[in-house]
């Protein structure tokens, strides 16, 4: 016998309002948002322009709002993400799209006028992906409106059904209680309390049975997708207005040099659209000295791996006080919002070249380190030269003194033996030719003279040139930005996460406790249970809950683990 | 010795050949896994093999963890610093996670042969990476890491086991959907009936669902009115059966066979090294062989498919996390916390993947088997991500400006 036999009344049964608002609360189990009326029936219209207009957007929206079409929408954000990972990004490697673009590099000159017109080398800020973005997030909202309705409903007013049939249910499991019948539902209504279940009571039934019924998980699990839904939200509005407001720049400064944080105090000046000039900070960054060590044992594991970036560095403010910092790797400088980086290093040789007593050239030369040549490399344009005069230098940072007096190169980064090697070439710069202030085109120019220099050293270049390696520094290339939505960003993520696990793993359950008189006098208690999810979850969630009731009411032990329904196992 | 010789030697050939071993006797003892239907000595049988197998993977278990120790005294840092370290991880996670969650928790064995399969696959790839110990450059080096890349090791891991079901249910549906159409004729009403039944979303929300489900799939819960046990010896033989071709005059699974060396083909490209494309070759050829063999005696696809999806859904959030401590270490790192690399898109397009997977599973209308390809298919985005990405489009790309010796 199902633990709670007779009939109540239709309303105490939930036929009435409850149930029919609940049959709207069952169909959340897909998320769907719950129906509260059948739609109405209408009869048909007269077709107008108007009618077929707004017949076409009623359709597209409801299209819109299916998950489906946000499965497709977020398939083509992942097919032009895949775009942006084979085709190099302008915003990213701009050198290697410029290649593409010259043909010197990649598929060729065709394909990559084809790339260029379908903004493949912009993926993220083409027409096609904004548009995909917008309307994914239209999607979204059209979905998440009544999802939120829905819940927002279901937070406040849900009670679960009674049921009619305990014994039908997947889990059942009985026992006899000593304690009355009132007592026992008033305290199996206390162990489900405390287990966070909503709780609803049933009516007394004519034979004096009772029930409770219990549901948990519900407002967790849809809550929680819903949180996380949102969560894309904040992101977005975060993502945008931090384009807008993000600033960033980066400056090469040469060691004992500075640079000034104004929008003309940098070598390379990105600020989002909303950054004036007047957001600058105004700072001065003198850098005083740069350490960088390697593990510089040739057989020791990892040989030549950096082990250490230090920059010692003096920060002016606009007001005028002076702190020394230090910049390491991770552990950026941090002032006034924003923050500075050391992003890159080379070595920096003094370089000046005379024409006779006329000093032509005099500066410090920013070399890069060339895997291929295993050397620093950098390019000297002397146009005041007469011819033009320019140079390729080389500085390996390590080149002792061979048996010969000759340098011995190594790979070694590390300055110990600098030499700078040379060839000079002269004839047309062609500086009015676009071209990078670290390449020379040699084209067209006579091959001069080669040679290597110690610190110091003075060399002929050919006629009445000279060449003087004055001093070896270093340089660095700080990235200086400001990232006001990084805290946003967090937030939002923070949500997802959170809204994440409900939405996965919180799950929907119901629990009923029917308890009926027996003619010992005893109170016979049916425990009856119903995962909407995660059925094994709830296989071990109602065996401890069947437990914590046997024990609050009195009743024997569970011996053996109580009738589960097939549908359990999976 | 050095410490960097022992941690290589216990990785191969010990941690390898433990591995191995271990994988062969749990495939044997599979054959004896499910329902002992010729009595109790064939049962005692698996049980003792399958006890070796559990030892001996244990004990791999034991020699893996030391190579990862060993290796991290030897280079004195966090042993996640380069790829093969990473897959050492990846394979590590999918070997612990198959012990403790798949046969300790939810009692399939019968599926622990294929874990290690998965963990050997790793490995073996792996060893194509190998590289020495060596410190760690100190842009890599900080709390943030630590999070980021052990959480995505992690999830990587619990992926790959995701996979491993994924693979194998998509097997064993395709036999029983096979096994179904064919039906009518020596399955009895029981499994015919149920064989007609609707096709029905693996959704776990529904219990009806869940109940016809099982039904179709699980002959050895099926009520057989007649003689069980030639029923399910020909529902067995026939779910095999339906796999194969007979060409060449040899019985094979050759169309499955073919798809699988063809997909390892194209993911040896990567390589671009023939050696290499003949093994993966090779390796999935005598893997849809073993996946055939073994089919009759898998759970049933509803099973592999919530387990499957389990998985996933285990796995998703901790990728999640660690996609986000990802660019909060590369806020910290670099000043960005997101440009578009080629890594963090691909990191991106995973998670994106799997979140369709994850919707299409929620969304009534998508099949079981739409929404099992789509995780396959997420978790080559996975390998794409981690194998491509690393090996052969980052050489396009630097950090920011930065210079190499600086070495992001
Ligand atoms: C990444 C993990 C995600 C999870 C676990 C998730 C989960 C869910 C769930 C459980 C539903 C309700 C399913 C149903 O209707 O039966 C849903 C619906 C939806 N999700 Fe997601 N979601 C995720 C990501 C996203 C993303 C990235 C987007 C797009 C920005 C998105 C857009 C939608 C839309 C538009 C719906 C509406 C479906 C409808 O009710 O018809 N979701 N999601």
């Amino acid at each position: 016998a199902s633990g709670s036999g007779g009939a109540g009344d239709a309303r105490t049964w939930g036929v009435g309002f409850g149930g029919t608002y609940l049959r709207g609360v069952t169909q959340l189990e897909s998320f769907d948002p719950p129906r509260m009326n059948p739609e109405p029936v209408r009869g048909p219209r007269p077709v107008t322009v108007g009618g077929l207009v707004s017949r076409a957007v009623r359709d597209m929206w409801r299209r819109l709002r299916t998950m489906r079409t946000a499965l497709w929408l977020l398939g083509v954000v992942g097919l032009e993400s895949i775009l942006a990972t084979v085709v190099p990004q302008r915003m990213n490697v701009p050198s290697t799209v410029a290649s593409w673009e010259a043909g010197t590099a990649g598929p060729g000159v065709a394909v990559s006028q084809v790339l260029e017109f379908i903004g493949a080398y912009r993926v993220y800020t083409s027409p096609l992906f904004v548009a995909t973005l917008l309307l994914l997030f239209t999607s979204l909202t059209a979905c998440l409106l009544p999802r939120f309705r829905a819940w927002w409903r279901i937070s406040r007013h849900s009670v679960p059904p009674l049921s009619r049939h305990l014994g039908d249910q997947e889990h059942v499991a009985r026992f006899a209680s000593p304690l009355g019948v009132e007592e026992a539902r008033a305290t199996a209504r206390g162990v489900l309390t405390d287990h966070r279940y909503r709780v609803r009571d049933g009516a007394l039934a004519p034979d004096g049975s009772t029930q409770v019924a219990a549901e948990k998980g519900l407002i967790v699990r849809e809550g929680g997708s819903l949180m996380f839904h949102v969560s894309f939200y904040v992101l977005l509005v975060s993502i945008i207005l931090g384009q807008l407001t993000t600033f960033e720049g980066f400056a090469s400064v040469v060691e004992g040099q500075a640079f000034t944080d104004t929008s003309i105090g940098y070598g390379v000046y990105e600020p989002g659209r909303w950054f004036g000039p007047e957001d600058h900070a105004g700072f001065t960054i003198r850098m005083d000295d740069f350490t960088v060590d390697w593990v510089r044992d040739p057989l020791a594991p990892g040989a030549g791996t950096p082990t250490l970036f230090e920059s010692d560095v003096t920060l002016t403010l606009p007001d005028g006080t002076q702190t020394a910092e230090r910049i390491e790797n991770n552990h950026p400088l941090v002032v006034d919002g924003f923050k500075i980086h050391l992003l890159g290093w080379g070595y920096a040789p003094l370089v000046r070249i005379r024409d006779g007593s006329t000093v032509v050239y005099e500066d410090f030369v920013t070399t890069v380190f060339d895997e291929t040549e295993t050397a620093f490399t950098g390019v000297v344009k002397a146009p005041g030269a007469d011819p033009d005069l320019g140079v390729e230098v080389f500085l390996v940072p390590y080149a002792p003194e061979g048996e010969d007096g000759g340098p011995v190169f190594t790979g070694a980064p590390w300055a110990d033996a600098p030499v700078l090697a040379y060839q000079s070439w002269t004839g047309d710069l062609r500086l009015s030719a676009t071209q990078s202030v670290s390449d020379l085109d040699t084209e067209g120019m006579t091959e001069g003279s080669f040679g290597f220099l110690r610190p110091g050293q003075i060399f002929p270049l050919g006629g009445t040139m000279t060449m003087e390696f004055v001093e070896l520094r270093q340089w660095t290339n700080l990235q200086v930005s400001r990232r006001p939505q990084v805290p946003w960003l967090l937030l939002g993520s923070t949500l997802l996460l959170l809204g994440l696990l409900p939405a996965l793993y919180a799950y929907r359950r119901r629990v009923w406790v029917g308890v009926a008189p027996d003619e010992d006098g005893r109170t016979l208690v049916t425990v009856a249970g119903r995962a909407f999810q995660r059925p094994q979850a709830f296989e071990d969630e109602f065996l401890e809950l069947d437990q914590a009731l046997r024990a609050a009411l009195d009743g024997p032990p569970a011996d053996l683990p109580s009738q589960t329904a097939q549908g359990a196992r999976r | 010795m050095t410490t960097a010789e022992l941690s290589k030697l216990l990785f191969s050939p010990v941690t390898l050949l433990l591995y191995t071993s271990a994988m062969l006797m749990y495939l044997y003892a599979m054959a004896f896994s499910t329902v002992a239907v010729d009595g109790d000595a064939r049962a005692s049988k698996g049980r003792r093999a399958r006890f070796v197998a559990t030892s001996l993977t244990w004990l791999g278990v034991l020699a893996h963890v030391a190579h990862i120790v060993v290796r991290a005294i030897a280079s004195d840092r966090l042993p996640l610093g380069n790829m093969f370290e990473f897959s050492s991880i990846i394979a590590l996670t999918v070997v612990i996670g198959g012990l403790v969650v798949i046969q300790g928790r939810m009692k399939r064995p019968e599926l622990m042969g294929f874990v290690l399969i998965g963990a050997l696959l790793t490995l073996g790839i792996s060893l194509l990476l190998y590289a020495n110990p060596a410190p760690l450059q100190p842009i890599l080096d900080t709390w943030w890491r630590a999070i980021h890349v052990t959480t995505i090791a992690l999830s990587a891991g619990i992926f790959s086991l995701a996979a491993v079901f994924n693979a194998l249910h998509l097997l064993r549906d395709t036999a029983e959907t096979r096994v179904a159409a064919l039906a009518g004729d020596g399955f009895g009403p029981g499994t015919v009936g149920a064989a007609q039944a609707p096709p029905s979303e693996p959704d776990e929300d529904t219990d009806a669902t869940v109940a016809s489900m099982d039904t179709r799939v699980e002959p050895d819960v099926l009520d057989l009115a007649d003689d069980p046990e030639s029923h399910e010896a020909a529902y067995r033989t026939a779910l095999r059966d339906v796999l194969a071709e007979r060409w060449f005059g040899i019985r094979y699974p050759w169309r499955i066979a073919l798809g699988s060396a063809f997909v390892g083909l194209l993911f040896s490209l990567i390589w671009w090294d023939a050696g290499v494309s003949a093994s993966i070759v090779v390796t999935m050829f005598v893997l849809a062989g073993v996946g055939w063999a073994a089919v009759p005696f898998l759970p049933g696809a509803s099973t592999l498919d919530s387990l499957t999806y389990r998985t996933i859904a285990f796995a998703f959030p901790i990728w999640t996390f660690a996609v986000i401590t990802g660019a909060m270490w590369a806020e910290q790192s670099w000043g960005r916390f997101w440009g578009w690399d080629p890594k963090e898109t691909s990191a991106f397009l995973t998670w994106v993947a799997y979140a369709g997977y994850l919707h299409a599973r929620a969304t009534r209308g998508m099949n079981g088997r739409k929404a099992s390809w789509l995780g396959l298919i997420s978790y080559g985005v996975l390998l794409f991500t981690y194998y491509a990405v690393n090996l052969l489009i980052s050489g396009l790309h630097s950090y920011g400006g930065i210079s190499q010796t600086v070495g992001a």
